[in-house]
């Protein structure tokens, strides 16, 4: 028996949830394009199509005030962000690349820093994933260990069927406690037919193959190659659900003002800009080549984790087409005739 | 916002003159390398995606034959040809493959001395049109796939090349939308168009990618990323969404050339053209003058002539 959910019940779901005091963030139609945003209903909720900038922001907001200060005739004043007062949320609609990257940025937000604004935000936030059913010639979660119907991150895990409506799967307790407290939302059927999950091309790639060649191939003329065009900006980091790096700024007068924790991205030129004026990133292709590292090697060699999961954003709005889905290829390939002669096999972790 | 237009049916455009153009591009850079008039030359390549074309820097003879000409070469190559891009320039002498509106850009460039004439080829390639944001890279160029910008095109031929290549189509009328969408914007009240703007900045997400592909945004230490002082907010918020946005439209103000690209790559659909093409407006109004029609010009906001309108001034 599979427990199943009418489109409009999942509508209703929202509005219950909503009800219920929760911050329900969904896909929803904005101009031309969909982005997860607070729902105010049910019916805002545009399920399907991959949201222009990942779900990340649920848990990481593009930009964040971490405390505010303010100065008059008693002296200075600074308030802490009570993270008490966060939200309880339910990310709704999050396709797998999405729902499976806030559990690649635990290991960076939970390791010798806990950054409470984060953590705080994942455990108060349930996660309605759902199953994908199209890709286009950018999308590659299954070059890199995941599948369009993938459940690892969600929660509650639905999946579209031919006849409409989903069927819910749940993943964790989290899930399961969903489902107990709305039992007249949701039916039982003896089969059911899902849409067909989308088939992103492309084989896998060996990660840990790509890896050591990478741990060999710091100089190489393939940075140079895929990433002299880069232009420098931002666009594949923020659209990118893994990406974490932020800047910590101040803004205001001396009066008054906030510490702000803000999106940050390695392709930017001041990224790693010494005080001294020395950059050793001092280049675009070498600033590309840290943040292909940073995903496939670097991420890895600290937490075992890939940090990409293969949403092909990056690819689609890449000002100058940079294709992370093709390098990847491509040193997938070279990696399987590079002879491993450091005997770095041992090191790795699939 | 959508145009005021009545849908038009839907007319291929004849892009016939974009293999010859290929032709002409890989036979001219090959020579250009092999005899050693230039050092790289900046074209484009296909990409992985079916139909796609992406900026590459050749300096091998050899590497010639991948370059390309279609409707997906969206890109102003001019970017690479400016201080932004030292690693670049740091190559020798320089050939860029350059459409009418890319031409624009590089004129204006020289006017403001960023290279001399003789230190750059230019290879010009006549130009029906290229893909609008968001199409994907393998369909066919249409009235519905074309970009704004080409609708309104006056430079199908470039001017000023070291040689054109290519072949010109006959060309379909096509209306002019982003001159529409100008018209309805001049149309409301201040107060109307303060609350429009204000509803697109609020989507801007400070991913820079309108400032670095703008041929003219090539400053070494952009004012709006100053710490001390700081000039602009760099939070992605509504105030400095908006202080930078108005920052980057009077800075390029007399000096855009038109190309588009800062709309093309934005990621959150921004209509930055709108901006561009109002400050052009405006300078055409005070000052008769049109940015990159001629290399050698200064903009009238670099330069100073008593005869200049005052009436600003209360």
């Amino acid at each position: 028996m599979a427990k199943v959910i009418t489109e409009e019940n999942l509508r209703s779901l929202i509005d219950l949830l909503i009800k219920a005091g929760k911050r329900v963030i969904g896909p929803k139609r904005a101009g031309e394009m969909t982005i997860y945003e607070p729902l105010a209903s049910g019916s805002e909720l545009t399920p399907g199509t991959l949201p222009r900038r990942s779900a990340k922001e649920a848990f990481f907001p593009l930009s964040e005030t971490i405390l505010s200060f303010q100065k008059d005739r008693d002296g200075l004043k600074v308030d802490d962000v009570d993270t008490a007062s966060f939200p309880e949320t339910v990310l709704v609609g999050a396709l797998p690349c999405d729902a499976a990257a806030p559990q690649v940025m635990d290991a960076v937000f939970s390791w010798d820093y806990k950054d409470e604004f984060y953590l705080e935000r994942r455990r108060r936030t349930t996660i309605i994933g759902l199953s994908c059913t199209s890709a286009d010639d950018s999308c590659f979660c299954t070059l890199v260990g995941l599948s369009p119907t993938d459940t690892k991150g969600s929660d509650l895990f639905l999946t579209p069927l031919a006849g409409g409506g989903y069927s819910c799967e749940a993943v964790t307790d989290r899930g399961e406690q969903l489902l107990a407290g709305y039992p007249e939302l949701f039916t039982e059927a003896a089969t059911v037919t899902p849409i067909p999950a989308a088939q992103p091309e492309g084989a896998p790639v060996d990660l840990a193959k790509v890896k050591v060649w990478l741990e060999e191939h710091f100089e190489d003329e393939i940075w140079e190659e895929v990433a002299n065009r880069c232009v420098g900006c931002g666009a594949c980091a923020f659209l990118c659900p893994a990406c974490h790096c932020f800047d910590i700024v101040d803004e205001g007068t001396e009066q008054k003002g906030s510490r702000r924790k803000n999106w940050d991205a390695c392709a930017f030129s001041k990224f790693t800009n010494h005080a001294s004026g020395h950059n050793p990133r001092d280049v675009q292709n070498k600033r590309y080549r840290n943040r292909f590292m940073h995903k496939f090697k670097y991420y890895d060699d600290k937490f075992g984790k890939t940090l990409c999961t293969g949403c092909g954003r990056c690819i689609r709005y890449c000002p100058v087409g940079i294709d992370i889905k093709g390098i990847l290829e491509e040193i997938g390939k070279k990696s399987l005739s590079t002879k491993d002669t450091k005997g770095h096999e041992a090191n790795h972790h699939g | 916002m959508k145009s005021t237009g009545k849908p038009e049916p839907t007319v291929t455009i004849d892009t016939s003159g974009y293999a010859v153009a290929t032709e002409e591009i890989r036979s001219e850079a090959k020579r250009l390398l092999l005899e050693k008039i230039v050092d790289a030359v900046v074209g484009y390549q296909s990409g992985r995606r079916k139909g796609s074309a992406v900026p590459v820097i050749i300096t091998d003879p050899a590497q010639a034959e991948q370059l390309v000409f279609s409707p997906a070469c969206v890109n102003n190559l001019s970017i690479y040809l400016t201080k932004a891009k030292k690693e670049i320039r740091a190559k020798g002498k320089l050939a860029v493959v350059a459409k009418g509106c890319d031409l624009r850009a590089l004129a204006g460039l020289m006017g403001e001395s960023q290279f001399k004439r003789e230190e750059v080829v230019i290879i010009g390639v006549t130009c029906a049109g290229v893909h609008s944001a968001g199409v994907q890279p393998n369909e066919p160029l249409t009235s519905a796939t074309i970009a704004k910008k080409c609708r309104e095109c006056s430079v199908h031929i470039p001017e000023g090349a070291d040689l054109i290549v290519g072949k010109l189509p006959l060309l379909p009328d096509l209306t002019p939308t982003e001159k529409e969408l100008l018209e309805k914007l001049d149309a409301m009240t201040p107060g109307e168009r303060w609350e429009y703007w204000k509803e697109q900045f609020t989507r801007c997400i400070r991913c820079l990618a309108c400032r670095q592909v703008c041929p003219f945004c090539y400053c070494e230490q952009c004012l709006c990323d100053r710490g001390r002082p700081q000039a602009v907010d760099t939070s992605p918020r509504p105030s400095g969404n908006m202080g930078w946005h108005i920052v980057r439209a009077m800075h390029l103000a007399g000096r855009c050339s038109g190309c588009a690209e800062c709309e093309r790559v934005c990621p959150m659909d921004i209509p930055l053209n709108l901006l561009n093409r109002k400050m052009a407006q405006e300078l055409k109004e005070l000052y008769q003058y049109e940015a990159g029609l001629t290399p050698q010009e200064k903009g009238p906001l670099t330069s100073y002539d008593e005869k200049d309108d005052q009436s600003f001034i209360k």
